[in-house]
């Protein structure tokens, strides 16, 4: 088999039992791997009203067929029932594991039940041993990494979790390779309550390639296109995601004070040009990859990896604060004690806003950058002031009566892109799948960046077949499973090649889109049977009524009903936002 | 009335040109005769990183007057005044 390994195996924590999960070609061409067929796999397993703390859960790790092939393979995804928003949820991350796993011999694992007491599996020449972790349980990610590779071999590649994981913080991360991170939607916590401390993988299996001379000849053609790009070529590699900072900023979208305003004074001090000029010791890199966005940074007392401008905000602008040296000091903390910073950073907003109004008598402020570490820990460990942080900011809000506070979608906090700012991002948010994303349909691109064409942000005009069009090819990417950054440099038909000359299957342009629409509604189809419809396809009040009085996103607020229907006709979907059976006899669901 | 047009480089530009910003005291004037003399006024040829030969915005240049894309307006004929900012991205991405 050229491409895909050909071994997914099931492995039951409760009873030890693994057996091989038999996939037929017929599925393996229209799901890919990756979240695809993590997201098949997990429909045909589990139910929409599955506990994600419960045995029954699955917790599925899957690469996809260009894992470990072209540049920027080496990611894997996980897909599970999310703890924070009870929508099915696929967390990616980089690194090299995705491509180490693949060398093991495996395409995927599939995880059910709990063991009982803690344990890591380690995934070897195709076999899959189970190892006590129980002197593991209580370390954070790095030194569970350099624990299990002082266990097995210095070259394993180990996604694991650390204290927040294991006390089931709900969105406690995956991390790997160091500080690569399968972030969002609280894998973390699924893999804590399975008593689950690490996945390690060490291998040296091929990948068999289809047309090794058409391979050569295409590696050369996109090691010239991702070169020649500025984004790719450049920006990326010279001053990281952070570069985003004054640009979103300029655009008066960057969201301050739990999106309370559109600009933020100190913006220029959390730039990633500021991150070049002081904390910046090189860029990093993962596995193939020529761009290498990832920051290794130094503060006085620490070294480690990021903040990215995800981070960068989440812990700065978000809150108030200014201090690039305390929020690189939270990001590090999220990194080793396996934390979404996004969720982290909103939650703690939220909650500075609660007790600024007085809703919550706590002593969180605006600015206040000496605590963040602080919260951080006490979160992880669901301590003191921890426990309530741990709820994440829908559940924090709602608990003190402050519901439209917390800046979230579906439970899932929205990012550093503020949705008054770009009507199609706003969309995007609304219909993702796992809540307040942006990466399900990455609307900026077009909006703010002018990839791959320019589109006016304040219209709401054709951006419902751009968030579909968009969204479906961020799930065909997912499913590959590569770099969604590979995007501001290439079109579909490039990932065609490359599936055709990996796996020589006669893929066409029109095929790969429709695996990344039939993944998109089959995801849809569990949301609605786990309870989601229009009602919750919706944004926080205040970005739908609160206009910002400064910045050039003012006077602006949200026009998400213009859109929401248009989207569910280009869908296929009826006015409540359920897929028609036409739609799904279309997509063979 | 005349005033000072502040053009701001970010990113790249910021590091090519070695410097945060430059300003133009004007009334009134063309986006691209703002950025021909910020040129002059730099004594940097950053103009290759924003557009083409003939002068045309680059795919993924951002060039905001008070904080909105020219692409919105009449592109490089787009007319500031004194007091207005202008700041100028080389193409970026992110995530």
């Amino acid at each position: 088999m050229n491409g895909w390994m050909g071994k997914i195996v099931e492995i039951d924590l409760s009873s030890m039992k693994q057996e091989t999960v038999p996939i037929s070609a017929e599925i393996r061409r229209q799901y890919l791997g990756g979240r695809g067929l993590g997201v098949k796999l997990y429909t045909e397993l589990c139910h929409a009203q599955t506990d994600p703390f419960a045995a029954d859960n699955a917790l599925i790790f899957m690469t996809g067929p260009l894992t470990g092939t072209v540049m920027t393979s080496g990611r894997y995804q996980v897909v599970s029932r999310s703890p924070l928003t009870g929508t099915i949820c696929d967390s990616s991350s980089g690194g090299s594991f995705g491509a180490v796993l693949k060398s093991a011999g495996l395409d995927g694992l599939v995880i059910q039940g709990r063991a009982d007491h803690p344990v890591y599996l380690y995934v070897h020449d195709g076999e899959i041993e189970v190892r006590d972790a129980s002197a593991l349980w209580g370390l954070n990610t790095q030194q569970t990494q350099k624990a299990i590779q002082a266990e097995t071999t210095a070259k394993t590649s180990v996604a694991c979790i650390g204290p927040a994981g294991e006390n089931r913080v709900i969105f406690a991360a995956i991390m790997n390779d160091k500080d690569r991170a399968a972030g969002r939607g609280g894998m973390g916590a699924v893999m804590g309550s399975k008593n689950l401390k690490a996945i390690a993988a060490s291998g040296s299996q091929p990948v068999a390639i289809s047309d090794p001379e058409g391979y050569k000849a295409l590696n050369a053609r996109i090691d010239r296109i991702v070169d020649k790009n500025p984004v790719t070529g450049k920006s990326l590699q010279v001053l990281g995601t952070s570069v985003l900072v004054n640009i979103i900023n300029a655009h008066g979208m960057f969201p301050t004070e739990n999106f309370r305003r559109g600009v933020f004074n100190d913006a220029e001090g959390t730039s990633g040009e500021k991150i070049a000029e002081t904390l910046l010791q090189h860029q990093s890199a993962c596995f193939k990859c020529p761009i290498g966005c990832g920051r290794t940074t130094k503060t006085k007392n620490k070294q480690g990896e990021g903040p990215e401008y995800e981070t960068v905000w989440a812990f700065g602008a978000h809150l108030g604060v200014s201090d690039l040296t305390a929020i690189t000091e939270a990001n590090y903390a999220c990194n080793e004690l396996g934390l979404d910073t996004i969720t982290m950073g909103s939650t703690i907003g939220c909650a500075m806003e609660l007790c600024e109004t007085g809703a919550w008598k706590e002593n969180m402020h605006w600015g206040d950058a000496g605590k963040l570490l602080g919260w951080v820990e006490d979160t992880a460990y669901q301590r003191g002031i921890g426990v309530e942080l741990a709820l994440g900011s829908k559940r924090l809000a709602a608990k003190y009566g402050r519901p439209e506070l917390a800046m979230q979608v579906k439970g899932m906090e929205i990012p550093a892109y503020d949705p008054r700012g770009a009507q199609g991002m706003a969309l995007s948010y609304a219909t993702s799948n796992r809540g307040g994303c942006h990466m399900r349909a990455y609307m900026i691109s077009p909006e703010i960046l002018g990839h791959p064409v320019f589109l006016d942000r304040f219209s709401t005009a054709g951006k419902a077949e751009i968030v579909a069009l968009f969204q479906d090819i961020s799930a065909l990417v997912d499913s590959t499973v590569l770099c969604r950054f590979l995007q501001f440099a290439m079109g579909i038909s490039t990932f065609t090649d490359m599936l055709r000359v990996v796996t020589g299957l006669d893929f066409n342009d029109d095929e790969l889109m429709k695996i990344g629409r039939r993944v998109y509604t089959l995801e849809r189809i569990f949301n609605n049977r786990a309870g989601f419809g229009r009602r919750d396809d919706t944004l926080p009040p205040r970005v739908l009524r609160e206009e910002f009085q400064t910045g050039s996103s003012r006077h602006r607020v949200v026009r998400l009903e213009e859109m929401l229907d248009r989207y569910y006709a280009v869908r296929g979907w009826d006015k409540d936002g359920v897929p028609l059976p036409q739609t799904l006899a279309e997509l063979g669901l | 009335m005349a005033g000072k047009i502040a053009i701001k480089f970010y990113g790249l530009m910021r590091r090519q040109v070695q410097t945060r910003a430059v300003e133009i005291e004007t009334d009134e004037m063309s986006v691209l005769e703002l950025l021909f003399l910020a040129e002059q006024k730099t004594g940097q040829n950053f103009l290759a990183e924003l557009l083409d030969p003939e002068k045309k915005l680059l795919t993924g240049t951002m060039i905001l007057v008070n904080g909105e894309n020219i692409r919105l307006m009449q592109n490089l004929e787009t007319r500031a005044r004194g007091g207005d900012t202008i700041d100028l991205f080389a193409p970026a991405g992110g995530g």
